[in-house]
């Protein structure tokens, strides 16, 4: 590596390398493979960028896990705002009164008949239309990621099914469908929740 | 009505933009889990930023506040981990201007050390007591070397070396010119390729 820093004899200069290194840019790229002084300098290069990775590896280890008690405490203190969403009015059993439930409930509720499936974790969710004008058709949009090897058709009737029953039990909602988009196939090893807390899941079999 | 939450391990294997998707619906365990899988690295970024264990936690803190708010502003769920890693280096930028002194890293190293009983390297094979040794003593040598680094200088190679930002982006961060970040990544690399030179 040249002493100077700036410009090698050939003209080229570690500013030039550097830029190379994270861009593939050189003015004269068959220059590279001839020059010794670039060469050493990008080897020099390089071994400070593996050096580099082993201190951000070391810092990360340092800075502990994120199961660690720093970061519970953290996340004690952020006390996150909830996001309601739309209010959807439920029918009173009382004339007069007014009900209604949030559609982040009903989020909560789509996702937890996704995660209820053995390999299934739900993603992103949308009540599309009018929820709150009762009985307006409304299509239940879901992503979910499913654990290779799970039939997906399969998995994703008995979604569609699950979320049905759950929807028809605890919300006045008029589902005109519900479309169950698998996202993500995840690696074999993903635990799902059999391997939690046991939760009675929604009978796959219930029709809607 | 919805059901018990997951066991906190039950999204270790979910991609990122699944919980993401999530996360933006309000579901706060999707965000937990997104929190607790890149905090180590948003800690560890916003110490070398920082240089203040203190503050890093702090600045760790709001990027995680700010982030729960502006989830729903992020189009690919896929990028959350650079997302967080860009609100993560801003407020770090931000802490250090709002404070008088400057950062001291290589006290920063000594604390660190002091508080983990690491003395650094301690991802070095434990199995070879010598090259553990090697290893550790040039990592300390690599953290000494950042440490003197111009704090700009500094901030640049931290971006690009444990954010994994592209120029346009560093730029942005520190409300730098393209061109500047350029030059002061590469005298970044220059001064400690040369310190580390003994060190092959």
């Amino acid at each position: 590596m040249s002493a100077s820093g700036d410009n090698f004899e050939c003209g080229h200069s570690l500013e030039e390398l550097s830029i190379y290194l994270d861009t593939g840019e050189f003015s004269d790229p068959g220059h590279l493979t001839e020059c010794p002084e670039c060469q050493s300098g990008l080897a020099a290069l390089r071994r400070l960028a593996a050096l580099g990775d082993e201190l951000v590896s070391a810092d990360i280890a340092a800075a502990g896990s994120g199961t660690d008690d720093w970061m519970q405490s953290i996340l004690d203190n952020l006390r996150l705002e909830l996001r309601p969403g739309r209010d959807i009015p439920v029918r009173p059993d009382t004339p007069g009164d007014i009900l209604t439930e949030t559609e982040g409930s009903i989020s909560a509720l789509i996702r937890s008949a996704a995660d209820s499936l053995p390999g299934t974790a739900a993603g992103k969710c949308r009540l599309d239309g009018d929820v709150s004008t009762p009985g307006s058709p409304i299509t239940v949009r879901v992503d979910v990621a499913v654990v290779f090897g799970h039939p997906l058709e399969e998995r994703a009737d008995a979604l569609r099914r699950g979320i049905a029953a759950t929807l028809a039990r605890h919300t006045e909602l008029n589902i005109a469908a519900i479309d169950v988009t698998v996202a993500d196939v995840l690696e074999p090893g993903f635990p799902g929740p059999a391997a939690g807390p046991a939760r009675p899941s929604e009978s796959s079999e219930e029709k809607p | 009505m919805t059901g018990s939450p997951p066991a906190p391990d039950h999204f270790d294997l979910v991609p990122d933009a699944l919980l993401a998707g999530r996360a933006a619906d309000g579901d706060t365990v999707a965000f937990e889990a997104l929190a607790r899988r890149h905090g180590p690295l948003m800690r560890a970024s916003a110490r070398r930023l920082t240089g203040s264990l203190a503050d890093a936690d702090d600045v760790v803190q709001e990027s995680l506040v700010q982030a729960w708010k502006q989830l729903d502003t992020l189009r690919d769920g896929d990028a959350v981990k650079s997302w967080l890693l860009r609100i993560t280096a801003s407020r770090s930028i931000d802490q250090v201007r709002r404070r008088k002194n400057h950062s001291d890293l290589s006290d920063l190293d000594q604390r660190l050390a002091a508080g983990s009983g690491l003395a650094g390297g301690g991802a070095a094979g434990a199995g070879n007591p010598e090259a553990a040794a090697l290893s550790g003593s040039r990592m300390e040598a690599l953290k000494a070397a950042v440490a003197a680094l111009p704090e700009e200088q500094r901030r640049c190679w931290v971006l690009k070396q444990f954010n994994d930002q592209s120029y346009e982006e560093i730029a942005q961060t520190l409300n730098i010119s393209v061109a500047s970040v350029r030059g002061r990544l590469a005298r970044a690399r220059v001064a400690l390729a040369r310190e580390m030179e003994g060190w092959r």
